[in-house]
């Protein structure tokens, strides 16, 4: 199987990375790397470690031991100059309030010492006529694609999405799928941490699987199902060709409804 | 465009939107010193009389006894020398000074008993002079007999006169201290309470998602309430000014540049105090009450509605060292006696050791998460 990414030299490096916090073990020697304009997939149940490993690169988090490295340079010795080059999207989306949309990327343009045009952001994440809106006035998931907008202020190399499209309807998250994928034909690589199976299956090219700490499987999501089909794995439920949320979007279409 | 002053502008531009923070922040303030202004406690204790006495004889001892008398909740009577008294006048602790002169009552002689009265206290001065004259009159009656038959020449009379001495009524002292008390409240509640909801809505942690500075974001928390704390003591002063006839100083610039100065000072060590408070106090269960002891004791015990001494010495001892005594001390002696620079030196040391401390325990106790 092939990714379809094309390789080269990799823009995350990680290398055994650990952390512990008093009696829990969070990250256990986590490596991997990850390849420009790849959608790299973290998956794993609660408590995994996803969240602290995505913390590490990012710079927000020291490791115990281990090396991060982000287009070559050292996260923990700078995280500045990382975090210059990153774009973060948070599972809390917080923002300042009393400001609208417009003020608040202008505001995190000149954080990142650019100067930012905030309508065209808002048009790339569908939110050209909010600008004058405050954040906590808008649906979940123009929240969720707001905090990309803002995220993309510094036009990052890597982009961290942090359950995305966690509480967001069908149609939204749909929606954001489709976000994620104009992200990844501009030629930005996406770390994408989820809950969501099809999410990954839809959108990583690779996905790792982190479990207490450690990475248990690292592929493309067809290799791994192929993988646990080779050791006789039969699913017990028939498969069919459609699923529910076929059923609901087709019966409620894909408009968005949070507009 | 620096990233300090973008976020400086973004937080004050948040501020202004929030017409409840206005209000509590701005207003608040302003309608107490109104409320108390108004009240004008002047006019609610009694009035003091100080009394000279140079004829030591009968009729000015009756004259004294009858005034004694007549001191119930009203007056209140002090006997002593002219240059005691007279100080004492000066210092606005006397309504009215009046000296009875040697040889008063004598025979043959027409002796002038002399009343000075202080024209800041203008109603109890009032009520003081009348009393006098009306014992002055009694005190004739029962020597001469009533007034046909009062000698031409001889007797006495009352003249008054009226000291005109700088202004400081109760506003003039209630004015400097309200504008202490507001650096005060903007500096630790504004600061206590932005950082909770800062920290607690996660925009913290998104910052430090950025590569902006620690440094650069607590510098425009600072410079955006000192920049509101110096509007608000310009409001504070000018409505003083319209409603209550304050005079800021000598009314020149440099008088105005002082009190901005302490504004600021004022603010530093306030704000400072605040991120302090916000080291520890991370919930709002612990915030409200924690800002709340420190300033409340402080909003009281530092002479800022009433004088020091209207405490007893064993607090005072203890309130004359409170970071506000030192604040509305300084802004109070520009204000009201147009000090400067080397008159209220101490009290700049006082907030330069207070800012030196609490600047120690921030750096120690502040979090960013």
């Amino acid at each position: 199987m092939t990714s379809g990414v094309e390789p080269g030299n990799p823009v995350i490096v990680a290398t055994d990375l650990r952390k512990r916090y008093d009696d829990i073990q969070a990250v256990d020697g986590i490596s991997f790397e990850v390849y420009p304009g790849e959608v790299f997939g973290m998956l794993g149940p609660n408590g995994a470690g996803k969240t602290t490993t995505v913390e590490i690169l990012e710079g927000m988090r020291e490791p115990d031991t281990g090396q991060a490295l982000i287009n070559g340079i050292d996260v923990s010795k700078h995280p500045t100059e990382v975090k210059r080059i990153i774009g973060v999207q948070l599972q809390a989306n917080a923002f300042f309030d009393r400001l609208t949309l417009s003020e608040l990327l202008k505001l995190f343009g000149t954080l990142y010492g650019q100067k930012v045009s905030p309508g065209e952001l808002l048009d790339r994440v569908g939110l050209g006529d909010r600008g004058k809106s405050q954040f906590v006035k808008l649906s979940g998931g123009q929240k969720q694609r707001f905090s990309i907008a803002a995220a993309l202020v510094n036009k990052p190399v890597v982009m961290f999405l942090d359950e995305p499209s966690t509480g967001l309807d069908p149609q939204a998250r749909r929606n954001m799928w489709d976000l994620i994928k104009g992200l990844k034909a501009d030629g930005t690589t996406v770390v994408l941490t989820t809950h969501y199976m099809e999410e990954a299956e839809e959108l990583c090219d690779r996905v790792a699987i982190v479990d207490s700490g450690r990475i248990v499987a690292l592929d493309t999501p067809l290799s791994l199902v192929d993988q646990l089909l080779e050791t006789g794995f039969k699913n017990e439920r028939p498969t069919r060709d459609a699923t529910l949320e076929d059923v609901f979007i087709s019966m409620t279409g894909r408009a968005l409804r949070d507009e | 465009m620096s990233v300090a002053f973008s976020l400086t502008v973004a937080s004050l531009k948040m501020y202004f939107r929030n017409r409840q923070a206005i209000f509590f922040s701005l207003f608040i303030p302003l309608l107490i010193m109104v409320i108390f202004g108004l009240l004008d406690f002047d006019r609610f204790s009694g009035a003091e009389i100080g009394i000279v006495d140079q004829a030591q004889n009968e009729t000015s001892a009756a004259v004294i006894g009858q005034l004694s008398d007549r001191a119930d909740d009203l007056v209140e009577i002090e006997i002593g020398s002219l240059s005691e008294e007279r100080e004492r006048l000066e210092e606005g602790r006397l309504d009215a000074l009046v000296i009875i002169p040697a040889g008063f009552g004598d025979d043959g002689a027409h002796s002038v008993v002399e009343a000075i009265s202080d024209e800041r206290s203008p109603q109890r001065a009032a009520l003081a002079i009348t009393l006098v004259a009306q014992v002055m009159g009694t005190v004739a009656n029962e020597r001469y007999g009533p007034p046909p038959d009062q000698p031409q020449i001889g007797g006495f009379s009352l003249e008054q006169t009226s000291l005109r001495g700088d202004d400081r009524s109760y506003t003039a002292f209630l004015v400097p201290g309200i504008v202490a008390m507001s650096i005060m409240q903007l500096g630790i509640f504004g600061v206590v309470f932005a950082l909770l909801q800062f920290r607690q809505q996660g925009v913290l942690r998104r910052l430090r998602a950025t590569p902006v500075n620690p440094a650069q974001f607590l510098f425009a928390q600072i410079s955006t309430r000192l920049s509101i704390s110096v509007l608000q003591t310009l409001v504070l002063l000018f409505a003083g000014i319209i409603l209550f006839d304050v005079a800021v100083g000598n009314s020149d610039i440099l008088s105005w540049v002082m009190v901005i100065a302490l504004a600021i000072l004022g603010g530093i060590l306030f704000v400072t105090m605040g991120l302090a408070i916000s080291g520890f106090a991370r919930t709002e269960e612990v915030a409200a009450p924690v800002t709340n002891l420190v300033s409340m004791p402080m909003m009281f015990l530092s002479g800022v509605f009433f004088p020091l001494d209207a405490l007893p010495d064993v607090v005072t001892s203890v309130t004359q060292f409170l970071p506000l005594t030192y604040l509305a001390d300084a802004i109070r002696a520009v204000v009201t006696d147009g000090a400067g620079v080397t008159d209220i030196w101490g009290e700049l040391a006082g907030l330069a050791a207070w800012t030196a401390i609490v600047f120690g325990l921030a750096t120690r106790v502040f979090r960013w998460e």
